[in-house]
């Protein structure tokens, strides 16, 4: 017994449709070294073929208290692996009395990736800040290799801005520039990326903690800003 | 062994090469949508169910029973959404005799989602759960893969886009009850008439706390049955009896045991028969 | 071929030392023109008449392309309504070739009337039908067609074809989405299939009920109780009944609701 759920599409010659796609989501993210930390952003667009199932994802998961992901590829794939890491990362918590570094984090999702590279369709960026390290930023693409970086992005989107974040970027940037610099890259990939849209999502990551920042296209992607 | 018996995979497979159809089964080409309100949530359903173009159920439940104030609608193969409730369904209300507290939403989201991902989207149950709980209203969809969403209003199923059209163009922060309620019966109107896979009724589900949930089956009707022209009644002896052989209870008894039941209609239970 | 580079020769490009993906995923290319639009059509004829129906949904995969779109056509009338057409087609599939053939039937009908200064018998429009259809033997019209009319006694004519032009004369036929659904409704009310003259024997022996042609109102009310049932069960049939029912006073058109979800 198979069937359907036709979102659309044509009645099969059975009654049995072909499964419906992945929903597939982050389209266009990144993450940032800056000087006191990262920046996380990302849009919210998660899609179904040409259908939008999620105008208002979010796509900036927590796996600790200031250790978060990135999430693109397939939305189950991307989510149990970011439950799966977020679990573990808490158990570290708990046994250590002492929160993991952002390397063990990547390391953790290196590991799942890597190592069921063949079920999952998963592109993940890792970024994340502790005391010993300061604020760190790791890249997992589809094969499951890691790579840490002073910034990354990822997505179908992403190919719009290479450029844009090559002759943009500078090290040691403050809060505000590092922002900007986000905010300006991912308007620019949702502008040219179909596939990429909805708001923008930050999460800024320092010794203060998690702050969450939210830009919405009503206003070309400059407030509200700060969320909590 | 617990869970699927997977031992006629090999045969099915070598015949489906060999050309032999798969079976069809009762899907519910559905329209599903969950909003949430100030005091609660309410989720709808449609109620056709159907097997390629044929409509095999013209008024089946599509809203299940999770936990008292956990209910889920279900899209996809019938069997699928079902069952998958029905597990889960059973491992929370253990899991909430295990802990001694109320079962919370999310925890039931996550058990549905874990479950479903195990399967790699095999099981096709696209689900709306929605219910309230110590920690306030939940409302979810769950994909047959194992993604998860949190919305304040969800539509899904193959009417979900028309049903979204209604939920994007009217809906409006701060509903109150009765705005939810029609609200949803009418992404779900939109759903039966313009998407083929859902059609006949309308089936409301309202959660709220420290309110029993409603089931309002069949809160609204848009498709009532017409009456035929003509009379279809045979007259008695239009099918012709080849032959006639009479077996009487005692005869049968020499081969199966026979119990007469009391006139007590709990002892049968109750069928809903199609009109 | 000999390779001066150290990786295996035939393969174009950097000689990596694991494999690559071969012919990155192949793609069928297809162009297949047919959409089948579904709905259903009916015909039934009478003594001096006959009735062609159908319904006026026109879809595509779980979507409706309208709610208003007839299958019933009425062939070589004088203008674009139709008037002084004696004869009937109804057409169920999908809908592009349907309004084409349609076309070239009215063609040649008028034409067939501008020849010989009379109206084309419906027999003679029946075979000619058979003809257009068979001439796209390989790339068909991928229609059920039915045609109605009188014939030359005056007598209800129904002919009903398959997409290739194999056609037959007949009572009474059901085509499209739900044909399988009316058909032995048709069987059983209109020829009265497996129904037996209560007490006129035991057994074998009981005389089957005879078919015999029916009254206008009767059929009219099958035509509808077959539609209203076709559209309980069938996803594809619905929103308006559009009947026409041809007498030796002309073509009467007459449109009834249906369910429309």
């Amino acid at each position: 017994m198979v069937s359907s759920h036709g979102v659309s599409g044509m009645l099969g010659e059975d009654g049995i449709h072909v499964d419906m796609n992945h929903l597939k989501s982050g389209e266009v993210n990144m993450a940032i070294n800056f000087k006191d930390g990262v920046i996380l952003g990302a849009d919210s667009r998660t899609t179904t073929g040409a259908y939008i199932a999620n105008r208002v994802t979010d796509k900036l998961t927590q796996v600790h208290d200031t250790i978060w992901c990135c999430r693109s590829g397939s939305a189950a794939d991307t989510q149990a692996v970011a439950d799966i890491v977020s679990y573990h990362l808490n158990m570290y918590g708990v046994v250590n009395d002492e929160a993991p570094s952002t390397q063990v984090a990547a390391s953790l999702f290196q590991e799942l990736c890597y190592e069921n590279k063949d079920a999952l369709s998963a592109g993940i960026i890792i970024a994340g800040y502790d005391p010993r390290h300061g604020g760190q930023v790791y890249s997992i693409p589809l094969g499951g290799s890691l790579h840490k970086q002073s910034f990354a992005i990822g997505g179908s989107g992403s190919t719009y801005i290479y450029g844009y974040t090559d002759a943009h970027w500078k090290e040691q940037m403050t809060e505000q520039e590092g922002i900007d610099f986000v905010r300006s890259a991912l308007s620019e990939a949702i502008k040219w990326d179909g596939s990429s849209g909805g708001v923008i999502r930050m999460v800024v990551l320092t010794n203060k903690g998690a702050v969450r920042h939210l830009y919405l296209p009503d206003n070309g992607y400059t407030g509200p800003g700060v969320t909590n | 062994m617990p869970g699927f018996d997977f031992s006629n995979y090999n045969r099915n497979a070598a015949l489906h090469a060999r050309g032999v159809p798969l079976p069809k089964a009762t899907s519910t080409g559905t329209t599903i949508v969950g909003c949430i309100y100030d005091k609660g949530v309410v989720i709808a359903a449609d109620t056709r169910a159907t097997s390629g173009p044929i409509v095999a159920d013209k008024n089946c439940e599509k809203l299940h029973y999770i936990a008292p104030k956990i209910w889920c609608a279900g899209a996809g193969t019938a069997a699928d959404t079902e069952f998958t409730t029905a597990l889960i369904s059973s491992n929370v209300e253990l899991h909430s005799l295990s802990t001694g507290r109320d079962p919370r939403v999310i925890t039931c989201m996550t058990m549905l989602k874990q479950h479903l991902f195990r399967y790699q989207g095999h099981i096709g149950a696209y689900l709306v759960v929605a219910g309230v709980d110590p920690t306030g209203t939940g409302l979810y969809t769950v994909h047959a893969h194992g993604s998860t969403d949190k919305l304040p209003y969800v539509t899904m199923g193959s009417g979900s886009l028309a049903a979204m059209s209604v939920f994007e163009s009217t809906w409006q922060p701060d509903l109150d009850r009765d705005g939810a309620v029609s609200l949803c019966a009418e992404a779900i109107k939109a759903g039966i008439f313009n998407d083929l896979g859902s059609g006949s009724n309308v089936d409301v589900c309202v959660i709220e706390k420290d309110k029993p949930t409603q089931l309002l089956r069949n809160y609204e009707k848009p498709n009532e049955r017409g009456t035929k022209e003509r009379n279809y009644r045979f007259p008695r002896g239009t099918t012709a009896v080849l032959n006639e052989r009479v077996i009487n209870k005692e005869d049968m008894k020499k081969y199966v045991t026979i119990e007469n039941l009391s006139g007590d209609t709990n002892l049968a239970e109750n069928m809903e028969v199609d009109s | 071929m000999t390779s001066i580079m150290g990786h295996p020769a035939g393969g174009e490009g950097i000689g990596y030392s694991f494999s690559q993906p071969t012919a990155a995923n192949v793609k069928q290319h297809g162009f297949y023109p047919y959409t089948d639009n579904g709905g259903s059509t009916l015909g039934i004829t009478g003594s001096d008449f006959a009735i062609l129906a159908g319904d006026t949904r026109s879809t595509s995969g779980y979507n409706i392309n309208s709610r208003m779109v007839p299958k019933v056509f009425k062939i070589g009338g004088e203008d674009e309504t139709g008037e002084g057409a004696q004869i009937v087609l109804s057409v169920v599939g999908f809908a592009a070739d349907g309004d084409a053939l349609r076309e070239r039937l009215d063609a040649m009908v008028k034409m067939y009337k501008y020849k010989h200064g009379k109206p084309m018998s419906v027999s003679a429009c029946a075979q000619r039908l058979s003809t257009i259809l068979y001439e796209k033997r390989f790339f068909p019209y991928y229609v059920h067609a039915i045609l109605g009319g009188l014939d030359e006694e005056g007598k209800g004519a129904l002919y009903s074809y398959d997409p290739v032009g194999s056609y037959e004369r007949e009572q009474c036929r059901a085509a499209g989405a739900a044909a399988s659904l009316i058909m032995p409704f048709l069987d059983n009310q209109v020829n009265f299939k497996n129904q037996y003259i209560p007490g006129s024997g035991e057994g074998h022996a009981l005389e089957a009920k005879k078919a015999e042609p029916l009254p206008q109102a009767t059929v009219e009310a099958l035509v509808r109780d077959a539609f209203s049932s076709a559209v309980e069960r069938h996803i594809e049939v619905g929103d308006h009944l559009q009947v026409m029912i041809i007498t030796r006073a002309g073509i009467q058109e007459v449109f009834h609701p249906l369910k429309k979800d």
